[in-house]
């Protein structure tokens, strides 16, 4: 690291939170905004082919995730959830 | 039922024999452009083969993802009706007025009463090799023929039924909560009369067995590449993994063998199958992209990378994906004992014979004609060539011997997905042309009840929850789900329902909405990529709008992913159903527009693509337009001669422009070109600069290419230097060649390499029509072609065949190390590498050819600039889908066709405008066309005219309105949201995902049963 980087590393307002750590036994609530045409089509398939996975991921469709809005993924942190997942 | 009534004695309706991508591109245009269409497939499902494969060259685009939603177009549709596990029997009649008998073999599933639940499947104790996955897996005697299928009803396999064969079992009947098992079903015959006939039954597959020192079926780690797309399908036998049979290792060395069953007249078919080259450099890199330590190698004899972007797609798999192409015939494969290693034996380039291990080896096997080919064209009463493929001519690609009987697809000959979709389309307006004032006689459309006024009415959700037998209720406990919603606000009933999708259920929910005055309606159960137009027009049917439906997806993304998981699948499902109702309690009743359509076409020049889209247009019955900038028509065919099987092409120019001068619906604007034009699909305004205006409903852009004018190998600077349009015209004109005149041929003059990286795909035929034209005319006339691929693809085999035969030399040359040419006194030396003899050769040549290939028209940018439509790196104009619309731009109602889209044949040409014809036919056929209720709101209100939208949107909706502020064309809107996500007024709301829905939804997520608990 050269000497500019490093006075503005060691100047920083705030230093970066420590993650806290995860409770045993503790699951991610996660929200998904998949794309109707692939992420979500995705989805569908991994159902019809069986495959399993944890059942703490819950699918929002979007026409496209292009259409993702900043406030959807703000509004969902905000209301508590872990882990936002947007697949398109 | 019938909205008018023909004033001929032609039918309004068409059969389309066969369910693949072909068959079903002209089932949907013809559907879509007011033909009942009746689709006969052998198969228990449409597909084809395209649902077989895995991803697709040369975007690498997932097959299934590109297909299904085309499946489940078709098998909805109002307007086709499809006959399964169906055979034509016979046909009689005369165009426009067929009868044809039709044999349905028993499905012993009744499809009205089946719910594709697959109960059944899961409980039937027999298996059964599956075709499907190429013998790589097993299915049950009652299945699907793959997860996608369509129609969805389950088929009993009568050979592999332990109650149809051995009297016991019956366990599918028990199980079957819907009653749809039939074992006493016999089939039956049934008679269609129709208009016209379209033939798709696709090929088959060479049965590489026959060639036993290839090792397949002996060695189990050689497979064919069609078990390779399974192996690579995510929803294949390894789930995407690349394994080889034997051991379910990973391979890493992989061999690719080409031309297996194809360009060998020994033991095999003498043709090329045109698609190996490509699927292989597919496989190769898909291979790869699933596992990087994969070493790929193809043993090719020449790679055929002819179509639109192939080059560039084998250089990328060579330079990106360290892909090895040997040129190299294997001529034996064997194992090595225990491994199950496999050694290939070749001539490397020096001539020394090499042994390399392989750990698999994929044949890419050919396509061939079906088996009964020649009695399936007895049936119909058409004739068909020496090799079983149907008789056509290159100036009308897609007519049988018999008029009112079209084929579509590689039943023709060998050809890629883009190209059979074509046909498609063009076998479409070819029927649309012969029966176009039949049009709209047969089509079927509903009655439905007047939509019901909810001003002032509070939210009055209902909510069905599904047990789909036991798919979703064996996983989810679907009365809890159900207690559950009933606590929802705006929820006043809900209930559970075995299958919501039964036909019985539909009249259930429509009872319902009545009885519990619902004004919203909730259904839990499969995923409303299939199921949601279903309950959409059953909720409409009982007077509701449509889009007051919510579809909560709870099998797909539920049950069946969290199998053996109660609590969390019936928990998660709650959570599901809570979302769908919060999103439901906002749902507003949406109209939808309709605008009105002119049903004209202006077809933007007048070269032979141009001519024959405007033909087949006025045939159909509206007013082309042909606008052409030179003075006269005809275009670049003017400057050719014969067509490589010997066809007059002059002589069919000729016809074609006494034709189009004398259809009374069809004004030809020539020395003119568009000076402006505006409007939308249906609605076009357009100027001319000769000052004339024109109002149509769609557009063909048709301006052609033009032929490179060489600077190389002396090409000006000696009269015995010529292109082969330039020796096509004097052997036109009748010169004859000396004996020992000598013609010396350079192939790829001004392509494939930088800055032209594509092929021009016309010289190599080019080159050999001269060539056996001047050997015909004096077999003792010296002919050499010098050449870096022979790329006479499909049925042009042949005439290299017959070129080779006559004594026409071929020198391959490598483009680093390029024939060297200079003037003698009178001839011309030309000196290259013979990488056969491993010299350096010397010919003296009287004359020079060279094959000069193609170019983008000039003016091909100033038109799409003015269309805004992109081109590729090449200059060619770039269409919406390079496999699913090859012919279409994304702004709608503009089409694309001949050598403005790539080069091509004249064949290849021809068809590609009849399918423009078709497209545009479709449109032009609607008086008023609906604009889809999923489409992006602007409020002028909220708007700044940050200019955001219009820079975003894909299909240029959003444009600049007289005013000088940003208005929104709804018309072009196809709902995507993009606009509605960068607004930064959210002026923007996209109907049924509008901003105050998708936030209750996610508000609704984290909602649990016990307050004060965050998620669940």
């Amino acid at each position: 690291m050269d000497k500019l980087a490093e006075s503005a590393a060691s100047d920083a307002v705030s230093p970066v939170e420590k993650p806290h750590e995860a409770p045993p036994g503790w699951e991610p609530n996660i929200l998904a905004f998949a794309c109707h045409y692939c992420a979500f089509a995705a989805a569908d398939l991994a159902g019809v082919m069986r495959l399993s996975y944890p059942s703490n991921v819950k699918v929002v469709r979007l026409p496209c995730t292009g259409k993702l809005d900043h406030i959807y993924v703000l509004r969902a942190f905000e209301k508590g959830v872990d882990g936002v997942f947007v697949a398109g | 039922m019938s909205e008018k009534t023909s004033s001929s004695d032609k039918h309004g309706s068409v059969l389309v024999v066969g369910g693949g991508i072909g068959a079903m591109q002209a089932a949907l245009d013809l559907a879509d452009g007011g033909f009942k269409v009746h689709m006969v497939q052998k198969d228990p499902a449409v597909g084809g083969t395209m649902v077989m494969l895995d991803k697709t060259f040369p975007t690498g685009d997932c097959a299934m993802c590109m297909i299904s939603p085309k499946m489940v177009e078709v098998g909805r549709h109002l307007n086709i009706d499809i006959h399964t596990l169906a055979e034509v029997v016979s046909v009689e009649g005369k165009p426009g007025d067929f009868k044809v008998r039709v044999r349905l073999a028993p499905r012993y599933v009744d499809p009205d009463k089946c719910t594709g639940c697959a109960d059944c499947e899961a409980k039937c104790p027999r298996k059964v090799t599956s075709e499907f996955e190429q013998g790589l897996s097993t299915r049950k005697a009652i299945y699907a023929l793959f997860a996608q299928a369509v129609p969805n009803t389950r088929a009993i396999d009568a050979s592999q039924c332990l109650y149809l064969t051995k009297g016991v079992c019956k366990s599918c009947q028990k199980v079957c909560k819907a009653g749809a098992i039939n074992y006493e079903d016999k089939g039956r015959e049934i008679e269609l009369t129709v208009g016209a006939i379209i033939l798709g039954p696709g090929l088959d597959r060479y049965d590489a067995r026959v060639r036993g020192e290839l090792g397949l079926g002996r060695w189990p780690n050689v497979v064919t590449s069609i078990q390779f797309e399974r192996v690579l399908s995510a929803s294949g036998p390894y789930k995407g993994e690349v394994k080889r049979p034997s051991d379910e290792k990973h391979p890493r060395k992989v061999a690719w063998i080409q031309c297996v069953g194809s360009r060998d007249s020994h033991n095999a078919n003498p043709w090329c199958s045109s698609v190996c080259c490509m699927y292989a450099t597919k496989q190769a890199i898909i291979a790869k992209e699933h596992d990087k330590n994969i070493e790929p190698t193809i043993f090719y004899m020449e790679m055929r990378a002819f179509g639109k972007d192939f080059d560039k797609y084998v250089e990328r798999a060579k330079k990106d994906y360290g892909v090895r192409y040997q040129r190299a015939m294997i001529s034996a494969v064997r194992e090595e004992p225990g491994a199950g290693d496999l050694v290939l034996r070749y001539a490397s380039e020096d001539g020394k014979l090499v042994d390399e291990t392989f750990d698999m080896v994929v044949l890419s096997v050919g396509l061939e004609p079906h088996k009964n080919a020649v009695e399936f064209a007895q049936t119909f009463g058409i004739e068909t060539t020496p090799y079983r493929f149907p008789m056509t001519s290159p100036l009308l690609p897609v007519r049988t011997s018999r008029e009112g009987i079209y084929i579509t697809g590689t039943y023709q000959g060998p050809k890629d997905i883009p190209e059979t979709v074509m046909q498609g389309s063009a076998v479409a307006g070819e029927a649309m042309a012969l029966l176009g004032e039949a049009r709209g006689t047969e089509t079927a459309s509903k009655e439905l009840p007047p939509e019901r006024d909810l001003a002032g009415e509070d939210a009055r959700i209902g909510v069905f929850v599904c047990h789909c037998g036991t798919n979703i209720a064996s996983t989810v406990k679907v009365d809890e789900v159900v207690e559950e919603a009933k606590k929802l606000p705006g929820v006043v009933y809900a209930t559970n329902t075995i299958y919501a999708c039964a036909q019985d259920n539909q009249d259930v929910i429509k009872q319902t909405i009545h009885d519990q005055k619902l004004n919203r309606v909730v259904i839990a159960s499969c995923t409303p990529r299939t199921h949601e137009p279903l309950f959409q027009e059953t909720i409409r049917e009982a007077g509701l709008n449509k889009y007051l439906f919510d579809l909560a997806d709870i099998r797909e993304q539920c049950s069946w992913c969290h199998m053996g998981k109660k609590e969390e699948a019936t928990k998660k499902a709650k959570q599901i159903v809570r979302m769908s109702v919060a999103k439901s309690r906002l749902q507003q009743p949406i109209s939808t527009d309709t605008v009105g359509v002119t049903p004209a076409c202006m077809v933007i020049g007048g070269g032979i693509a141009g001519m024959t889209a405007a033909l087949s247009l006025a045939e159909q019955g509206f007013q082309v337009h042909i606008v052409e900038r030179e003075s006269e028509l005809g275009g670049l065919v003017r400057n050719l001669h014969r067509t490589l099987d010997g066809s007059d092409v002059q002589e069919f120019l000729e016809s074609r422009i006494a034709a189009v001068q004398a259809h009374p619906r069809i004004t030809v604007h020539t020395g003119t070109e568009v000076a402006k034009t505006e409007g939308f699909v249906g609605n076009f305004k357009t100027s001319l600069s000769s000052g004339a205006a024109l109002e149509h409903g769609a557009i063909i852009i048709a301006t052609g290419g033009v032929e490179y004018r060489p600077s190389e190998y002396l090409y000006g600077e000696s009269e015995r230097v010529v292109t082969q349009r330039e020796l096509e015209k004097r052997l036109a004109g009748g010169e004859q060649p000396k004996a020992d005149e000598s013609f010396v041929m350079i192939q790829c003059v001004g392509s494939r390499e930088e800055p032209n990286q594509y092929c021009s795909r016309v010289c190599c035929q080019d080159a050999i029509k001269n060539a056996i034209a001047i050997k015909e005319r004096n077999p003792n006339a010296q002919v050499a072609i010098l050449y870096r691929d022979i790329r006479t693809y499909g049925l042009r085999e042949d005439y290299y065949k017959e070129a080779r035969d006559r004594g026409v030399l071929f020198i391959r040359y490598e483009v680093d190390r390029k024939p060297a040419v200079e003037k003698t006194n009178d001839t011309i030396r030309v000196t290259a590498w013979d990488y056969m003899l491993n010299s350096e050769l010397t010919l003296n040549a009287d004359w020079l050819v060279l094959s000069t290939g193609l170019r983008p028209h000039p003016t091909t940018d100033r038109v799409g600039e003015m269309y805004k439509v992109t081109r590729n790196p090449d200059g060619y104009f770039l269409e919406a889908h390079v496999k699913l619309r090859p012919v279409d731009f994304p702004s709608e109602g503009v089409f694309v066709s001949g050598l403005a889209h790539a080069p091509k044949n004249l064949d290849e040409t021809i068809t590609q405008a009849l399918a423009s014809a078709g497209r545009a036919g479709v449109i032009l056929s609607h008086e008023r066309l609906a604009v889809s209720g999923i489409i992006a709101k602007h409020r002028r209100d909220l708007c700044m005219s940050c200019l955001s939208c219009f820079r975003v949107c894909p299909f240029d909706s959003p444009y600049i309105g007289e005013d000088g502020k940003v208005a929104h064309n709804e018309v072009k809107c196809m709902g995507c949201g993009i606009c509605a996500g960068i607004c930064p007024a959210k002026a923007f709301q996209v109907n049924n995902f509008r901003d105050d829905q998708i936030l209750a939804m996610i508000d609704a997520a984290v909602e649990c049963e016990e307050p004060g608990v965050i998620g669940g």
